[in-house]
């Protein structure tokens, strides 16, 4: 845990965080909305008491009640890893700003978090589907894919016994989504 | 105009349609309706310029992708790869098994390096759980990592030469990646997916019979791997097709997220083992070896030199290596209370990362796999067009993306 890095994280985005700098292990963590993650990762990115010039990973993730993004930084300037979500996007129709013009290579990234989500990127000039084929029309890692209810319409139905374990075909969806208590 | 290209054409029997008119328009009919801008501009073609197909099942393509090449003559003028053919959702099926299960679906991620592929998701949920694992067990997963490592590069230069149309190093290469995957059976009982990681250590001590081996490997495994480069670093053939070829510049490099040796064949020292140590990386003395050229021969090279590096790695270990128990004591069922963790190792081909959420339950609620593979395949875009088609092989052979970590 960086302790210096919270203060430096805190005295520069201090209105912008939507909760208090979270610290655990190896990784230090911060929130902001989506209208300002242009701001934030460019400053992470370009001050040089900051300097988190690596872009280690961004995923997309469904807390049940709304999406995020998020993003994991590596920065010389620090030991820890630096998580930075992005949170409170709608779950009916999820926007977030892009991040290829400051990391070229997050644009299949985020290809991936459209296809797997349905969030729509500003500015990456290319979402579209990457995995899956295009007439596809669900986005499988939503809270609301459930496997059951997409094997019972394979042949396969019932034969995996791993699906059998899931909720039955014919449970509401809206009631069973998971709902993260930490998201 | 549509985007299905499957089945039979259904005017094949309409006798009214000729045959001509049924080519013309499958032609219109591969070329999907642009949705975005990158595939408008893509999909729109000059004069003279064609597309062309290569893959799904092309021996050059290290698994089963497609690229499409807008071609210019013999030159290479865009690249659009279509990924999605080995796609199993794997982040799905481990969300909807337990967190020791989940380990087994991200074992096949990588199937040339699959140790790698257990070793984040593992690191990742002993965060969540704040387990400490043995010190025995720490150094086993590094001897095992820097093997499989190691059996990877190797078999990454036989490929490298087949894709620029060498057939005897594959050959050669295979016999250390033979005599390394054997060791690694006689601890873990497989040997392609070996599934040894356990949260909390490692499934099993090792053997006498993987010591055995081991010891007679390591005592000409040096003079061995120097004959099987000795075979190509010095090939006119390869050098002269490699060097200059596909130029990843530093700052590039950077931006497309580059991790591993592809990123340090550009300059940059950036090894996680360094950059952020886990496991008992810090203990252990060994040099990032970097090189400034950033082309496909310099990506070629630098993983010789981390093979050099690793079996110095694996000298110390043997040297070093703790008695101890092999696991922590841990429930059957593990239930990390809620929070997020996110790990990462650096692997063959650069950094596997995991981002687990756990929501308190035996299930991750959320689990993220970053494989450097799907990052690097987007390079062959940016670094292929003005070279000609056979190069496009040069290049992508020289990033080693193993497609089953593309697709997850």
């Amino acid at each position: 845990m960086d302790r210096a890095l919270r203060s430096r994280l805190e005295r520069r985005f201090g209105e912008r965080l939507l909760s208090p700098v979270v610290q655990r292990h190896d990784e230090t963590e911060i929130r902001v909305a989506a209208a300002d993650v242009v701001d934030t990762v460019r400053a992470l990115h370009d001050e040089p008491d900051l300097h988190f010039i690596l872009l280690a990973d961004l995923a997309g993730v469904d807390t049940g009640t709304h999406m995020q993004v998020v993003y994991h930084l590596w920065s010389e300037r620090t030991a820890d890893w630096l998580r930075v979500v992005a949170d409170g996007l709608d779950r009916e129709a999820p926007r977030c700003p892009s991040v290829t013009f400051l990391w070229k290579g997050a644009e299949w990234m985020e290809r991936e978090a459209y296809d797997m989500f349905g969030i729509v990127f500003e500015g990456n000039r290319d979402v579209r589907r990457i995995y899956l084929p295009a007439a596809y029309t669900s986005f499988p890692l939503r809270k609301d894919f459930h496997l059951a209810d997409d094997a019972s319409r394979s042949p396969g139905m019932g034969v995996r016994p791993m699906e059998e374990t899931l909720p039955p075909r014919d449970a509401t969806p809206a009631t069973n989504i998971r709902r993260a208590q930490a998201g | 105009m549509t985007t299905q290209t499957h089945g039979p054409h259904p005017s094949l029997d309409d006798p009214s349609i000729s045959v001509e008119d049924v080519v013309r328009e499958s032609i219109v009919d591969a070329v999907p309706v642009a949705r975005t801008e990158r595939e408008a501009e893509f999909y729109t073609l000059r004069d003279g310029e064609l597309l062309l197909n290569m893959g799904p099942q092309h021996p050059s393509t290290h698994g089963v992708l497609r690229i499409v090449l807008k071609l210019d003559g013999e030159r290479v003028v865009d690249i659009d790869p279509v990924l999605g053919y080995l796609h199993r959702g794997v982040e799905k099926l481990c969300e909807n098994a337990d967190w020791h299960q989940a380990i087994c679906y991200t074992d096949p991620l990588e199937y040339v390096a699959s140790l790698f592929c257990e070793w984040a998701p593992v690191v990742a949920f002993e965060k969540l759980a704040d387990v400490t694992v043995p010190r025995r067990a720490e150094y086993i997963r590094v001897l095992t990592g820097e093997l499989n490592r190691i059996s990877s590069h190797a078999l990454y230069m036989g490929w490298f030469a087949l894709d620029l149309g060498g057939l005897t190093p594959i050959l050669w290469s295979f016999i250390e990646r033979d005599e390394i995957v054997e060791m690694l059976a006689a601890i873990t009982g497989q040997k392609l997916l070996f599934n040894y990681f356990r949260i909390g250590g490692v499934n099993g001590d090792i053997s006498h019979e993987f010591m055995s081996r081991l010891g007679d490997w390591m005592s000409r495994a040096g003079a061995q791997i120097e004959a099987n480069q000795g075979l190509l670093n010095e090939n006119e053939i390869l050098v002269r097709r490699a060097r200059g070829m596909g130029v990843l510049d530093r700052e590039t490099a950077l931006r497309m997220a580059v991790t591993g040796p592809n990123i340090r064949a550009s300059g940059v020292p950036f090894d996680i083992r360094r950059a952020h140590p886990y496991s008992v990386y810090p203990e252990l003395e060994f040099d990032v070896p970097t090189r400034q050229e950033g082309d496909s021969l310099a990506r070629y090279l630098l993983r010789g030199d981390e093979i050099k590096q690793s079996l110095r790695i694996i000298d110390q270990v043997l040297h070093e290596m703790p008695d101890g128990p092999v696991m922590a004591t841990l429930p059957r069922l593990i239930r990390p209370r809620p929070g997020r963790a996110w790990a990462a190792v650096e692997g063959p081909r650069g950094m596997y990362g995991t981002y687990a959420i756990s929501d308190g339950t035996d299930q991750p609620f959320r689990m993220r796999i970053h494989d450097p593979s799907f990052v690097h395949l987007q390079l062959v875009s940016l670094l292929t067009p003005g070279n000609l088609i056979a190069d496009t092989m040069a290049i992508m052979a020289s990033l080693d993306p193993v497609m089953g970590g593309v697709d997850k």
